[in-house]
């Protein structure tokens, strides 16, 4: 930023302006492209530091990719890789690119960096040689050469790729889609990951910035018989895309999706346990997709490669496009309704712009009209309105639980759909217990429109609510909230809401009686392991007791004869012996014995009659043939495919008097 | 006392302090505070001859179970009567099992002739041979086996004692005291005739002098701390005092202020404090002191829902203990204050009162329902109205107005006024 680049250079100055107004003559009136905003302020998306970044341009990417397969009704099947460069390879890129000139400010920006980074990093060592005291003028500048060295010592480069079956994109819009910052197709109300058209632009200007490369785009829409291929960056100053290459390619394998790759620069090593994080909790809420996460780097023990395998091909509904609901209208945007609407009369007006008003409502609420108007009224009739959301559902979210966690117990509860500030939404929760790499106490997973919320653990109303409800053991807390809009922001703002707060405690409340009477089970089975050890483990500490008592008495006896008949019988055995410790233990774990027989018995018959409750399984089908045998019993059912159906690996269990309904 | 005398007067001659002081003009000479305190007490001398009623004066003795104090011998051959019948069930190959009175709170009943809480006559058997009992049934016969020794060596012991004795068996304190509890149920006896004691928690100080194990304490002379209330009340006697009333203080605070006031100088009277929830030791010495000296008991607490759960353990007893309440409870205490309607009448300023949780409202709603409550219609009004105004305060609020505003104007005027339920 600091050299003389051509389009660069204006941005210095006007920055010195905003922060320091003393020099007024030159504060003109500029104008800031949405771009240079961002770039300026890359941490409002995410892009603090280069493993932020790294992280969340995964993010971005991956949500990009899961919307766009969705939109479609595909099952997503989705390829990230993150390839490491190494510096030397790195180095021969940009001489690779060296002929796109227009880039050179960046790449010289990007060397004085690292010269800078040299020299510093002699400085330091030579200051470890010498003594402390060093030149004066030296000591000024260490302190932040020292953190600019360990903020950027460990970045290295990847190359991120993110590769998807979606929707894929139109050959002409491709550059403006991620050329321009804040242009998008999801804007409007209706439930999607992304919001802003942000992600995807973000993680260029982050490239652009670290490393001056270009992003590469290849897609193909459905039917389309070439695919797109684009190269581009961005121009910054005036947030418009800069193409290098945009041409059609054939398209030989029928693929339609989209292929995105950036090279950034990022910190894989900090970084690591969080992007595997988040691909584990995007497995959970989307066990439909199919996820293959690679890292590829020189180093082969390094390498990472982890699939998330589909479970189920049950999906989400795909989200309608909503109207405004009419306690979400403020002035703005009824100026802007009003504005835009071909509706002729008020009536009309009132009737299509906004949800859940009928023709007979809005000729009420015509003559209502005034200060009397009551925004109360139209909130009542909202339930209809759950149509506009695609929750991850009860299903799917117990489903990626099961899959992932490998949890001992499960629970899920849906809410039914309720209205915050005029935007619908729902909450679903899942506890689950026990499973495999757990952590000791509560881990909660938070979810906001099926991707995972990461920022502001612990002071969520989520985690706040479940603190108070649960209070021990290995535990998982998959919450999720669908909104129909939602932002970072507003998600930060709604933990506050202490309606929100009793949402959240009844659905995971519910959670928990479900699991109540499963842990009781639980309980009872280990309890039936366990209980002739327990029964037999207090066996001496009450004989030794007992008989304690009885020989201190039969001392006292023999001085003075306190009792006569059966009692001193007794005294007589203890003190001659007959009577020992070991007979009494061997008596004890006699009955001890006896007892545990007839409660084995018992609880053999109990458990024998109880019955699961049943659910409908959902199998995902193989590419399908049509010649099945179908296997009839008296109970069911079962259709085999012969050819890729593995029904060994499919095994159910039931009582004879249960049904199973097989869907494939 | 003489010097006391002289020197309020001074004060009060100080207009300044009078204008700070509110309420302190209302304050008449404490020659006609006494007077008042001196007809309360001889009322209560008089009167209290009448013994008072037992469970079987009410026919109750069938379906209450109450315990007595036991010598140690007869401790002994309870606990060797189970012991043989033991003895004789494991030999017989059917194991073995304990009767045992429940003392759950659907087992307590409120008695308001009595006014405390006794036990009922409910039993149950913990057998040894059942997962969810076997604990108990362990922890039990050890505890038997350490009170016998107690018994065969007649020594006392602390509960923490007891506890060390086998910490791998009962792992936490909490399990040994519930079990010892049970066993001076299942013996019929009191749980100091176990011979086993808590440690000292109770203080007293004032217009008392009585005999500890034979030596004769003052406690006029015990310093600015007083004297720890014995644990064992079989070695307390010959109890002497020239005291108009008892107060009894909830809290260490309160009872050092006045203590270091000497306030029982000024009006005679024993002061006496447990530092919180009472233990048996002061709720013993408390008893024997009101019955022996015929004094009336005035106590003060926090203005605040385990104020007065405080106050009921004193007068009714414990749920925990009901099966002893008969020994343990002091009849007729008066509420003195610090009441909630006190927070307006002395004009408490709102920063010295404090919200309630929402916990303290359930609790003090709860307690509404009581019958120990309930039956002072006093009492009801004064919870009744906590709970409306959501607010309490402990008694260091009076401090608002002085240190000394406790000793030296809330409480004579209390007395003055009779102010008490």
């Amino acid at each position: 930023m600091d050299t003389a680049g051509s389009s660069e250079s204006p941005i210095e100055p006007k920055k010195r302006n905003s922060k320091t107004p003393k020099k007024a003559k030159e504060s003109v009136l500029k104008q800031k492209s949405p771009a240079e905003f961002f770039a300026e302020n890359k941490n409002i998306a995410g892009f603090d530091n280069p493993g932020k970044s790294l992280y969340t341009t995964v993010r971005e990417l991956v949500e990009n990719c899961l919307d766009s397969a969705e939109s479609i009704s595909e099952l997503p099947i989705i390829e990230v890789t993150i390839e490491e460069i190494g510096k030397i390879k790195f180095n021969s890129m940009i001489g690779l690119v060296d002929r796109e000139r227009v880039d050179e400010a960046l790449y010289d920006d990007f060397e004085s960096v690292k010269a800078r980074e040299k020299r510093l990093a002699k400085e330091t060592r030579n200051q470890e040689i010498q003594a402390k005291n060093a030149s004066l003028g030296k000591k000024t500048k260490e302190p932040s050469a020292l953190k600019g060295i360990k903020g950027r010592g460990e970045a290295s480069f990847f190359r991120v790729t993110c590769k998807d079956n979606g929707k894929g994109m139109a050959h002409d819009d491709i550059p403006n889609m991620f050329g321009r910052v804040l242009s998008g197709t999801k804007y409007g109300l209706k439930q999607t990951r992304g919001k802003f058209g942000l992600g995807a632009k973000m993680a260029l200007i982050w490239s652009k910035m670290s490393t001056g490369l270009p992003i590469e785009i290849s897609s193909s829409m459905k039917g389309q018989k070439y695919t797109t291929f684009c190269r581009l960056d961005i121009d910054i100053h005036r947030n418009i895309p800069h193409i290098h290459l945009h041409e059609k390619r054939d398209n030989k394998e029928q693929w339609h999706g989209a292929e995105i790759q950036v090279v950034i620069e990022g910190n894989w090593t900090t970084y690591r346990s969080k992007i595997l994080h988040y691909m584990r909790q995007m497995a959970v809420i989307t066990p439909y997709a199919q996820f293959l996460f690679r890292f590829v780097s020189d180093a082969v023990d390094k390498n990472v490669t982890i699939r998330f395998a589909r479970r189920t091909d049950v999906m989400p509904p795909i989200p309608v496009e909503t109207k405004y609901h009419p306690s979400a209208v403020d002035l703005l945007l009824i100026k802007r309704l009003i504005a835009e609407t071909s509706k002729q009369n008020l009536l009309q007006f009132l009737q299509h712009e906004f949800i859940n008003i009928g023709k007979s409502y809005a000729q009420r609420l015509i003559e209502e009209m005034g200060p009397d108007f009551s925004p109360k009224t139209a909130v009542k009739s909202l339930t209809s309105q759950q149509i506009c959301l695609s929750p991850a559902g009860e299903y799917n979210l117990r489903l990626g639980i099961v899959k992932e966690l490998h949890p001992d117990m499960v629970a899920t509860y849906s809410g039914s759909a309720q209205v915050f500030e005029g935007h619908p939404f729902i909450v679903e929760a899942g506890v689950s217990l026990g499973g495999k790499d757990v952590k000791q106490g509560l881990n909660i997973f938070r979810f906001a429109n099926r991707i995972p919320l990461l920022f502001e653990q612990g002071a969520d109303v989520v985690t706040r609510t479940a603190l108070k409800r649960i209070n021990q053991g290995e535990c998982f807390l998959v919450v999720s909230l669908t909104v129909s809009q939602c932002c970072e922001q507003t998600k930060k703002k709604r933990r506050d809401l202490a309606y929100n707060i009793n949402l959240f405690q009844t659905s995971i409340q519910q959670c928990c009686v479900q699991l109540k009477s499963k842990i009781v089970k639980k309980i009872q089975a280990r309890e039936q392991q366990e209980r002739k050890r327990n029964l037999s483990k207090y066996i001496p500490d009450v004989t030794n007791a007992i008989h304690g008592i009885l020989s201190d008495t039969a001392q006292q006896h023999a001085k003075k004869r306190r009792y006569v008949g059966e009692e001193a019988e007794v005294l007589k055995k203890v003190s001659a012996k007959v009577l020992t410790k070991e007979m009494l233990r061997e008596e004890l774990a006699k009955h001890v014995e006896q007892v545990d027989y007839e409660m084995a018995l018992d609880y053999a018959m109990q458990s024998g009659v109880s019955e699961e409750p049943r659910e409908a399984i959902y199998i995902q089908a193989l590419e399908g043939g049509h010649n099945f045998t179908d296997l009839h019993s008296s109970v069911c059912v079962l259709r085999l495919f012969p050819t890729r159906l593995r029904v060994d690996s499919l095994f159910f269990l039931w009582s004879p008097l249960s049904k199973i309904s097989l869907i494939l | 006392m003489e010097d006391k005398k002289k020197k309020r007067p001074r004060i009060s001659d100080d207009e300044e302090t009078q204008s700070i002081i509110p309420f302190k003009k209302r304050l008449k000479p404490d020659p006609e505070i006494l007077s008042i305190l001196k007809t309360l007490s001889q009322s209560l001398q008089s009167t209290s001859t009448s013994k008072p009623l037992t469970l079987s004066d009410l026919g109750l003795s069938s379906t209450c179970r109450e315990v007595t104090d036991l010598d140690l011998s007869s401790v002994q051959q309870e606990i060797e009567k189970i012991v043989f019948q033991i003895t004789k069930q494991i030999l017989s190959g059917s194991g073995f099992s304990f009767e045992v009175p429940t003392r759950g709170s659907a087992n307590q009943l409120y008695v308001p002739e009595l006014d405390r809480i006794v036990l009922k006559s409910k039993n149950s058997t913990r057998p040894y041979a059942n997962v969810s009992t076997v604990r108990k049934t362990a922890v039990t016969t050890r505890i038997l086996q350490l009170v016998h020794q107690l018994c065969t060596k007649s020594i006392h012991v602390t509960k923490r004692d007891l506890f060390y004795t086998d910490v791998k068996l009962f792992q936490d304190q909490s399990q040994s005291d519930a079990v010892l509890d049970d066993v001076s149920c299942m013996l019929g006896c009191t749980r100091s005739s176990l011979n086993v004691i808590a440690s000292e928690k109770g203080v007293v100080v004032g217009r008392l002098i009585f005999s500890d194990n034979g030596d004769i304490i003052d406690c006029t002379k015990m310093g600015m701390g007083g004297k720890a209330i014995p644990p064992n009340i079989d070695r307390v006697g010959d109890m002497q005092s020239d005291a108009l009333f008892i107060l009894l203080v909830e809290k260490d605070a309160a009872y050092m202020r006045l203590a270091e006031d000497r306030f029982y100088n000024r009006f005679p009277c024993i002061i006496i404090t447990a530092k919180g929830q009472p233990d048996v030791a002061t709720r013993l010495f408390l008893r024997k002191m009101k019955l022996e000296l015929k004094l009336p008991v005035l106590a003060l607490v926090d203005s605040d829902p385990y104020g007065l759960k405080i106050l009921s353990v004193y007068g009714c007893g414990s749920k925990n203990m009901s099966y002893d309440s008969g020994n343990l409870t002091t009849p007729d205490i008066k509420w003195l204050g610090v009441r909630p309607s006190d927070l307006n009448k002395y004009k408490i300023p709102e920063q010295c009162r404090l919200p309630m949780s929402e916990q303290d409202i359930k609790t003090g709603k709860d307690m509404l329902e009581e019958d120990f409550v309930k039956k002072n219609p006093g009492w009801v009004e004064e919870l009744s109205l906590m709970v409306k105004t959501k607010q309490k305060a402990e008694i260091q609020a009076l401090s608002t107005f002085g240190f000394q505003y406790l000793s030296e104007v809330y409480l004579p005027l209390k007395l003055q006024q009779q102010d008490w339920l």
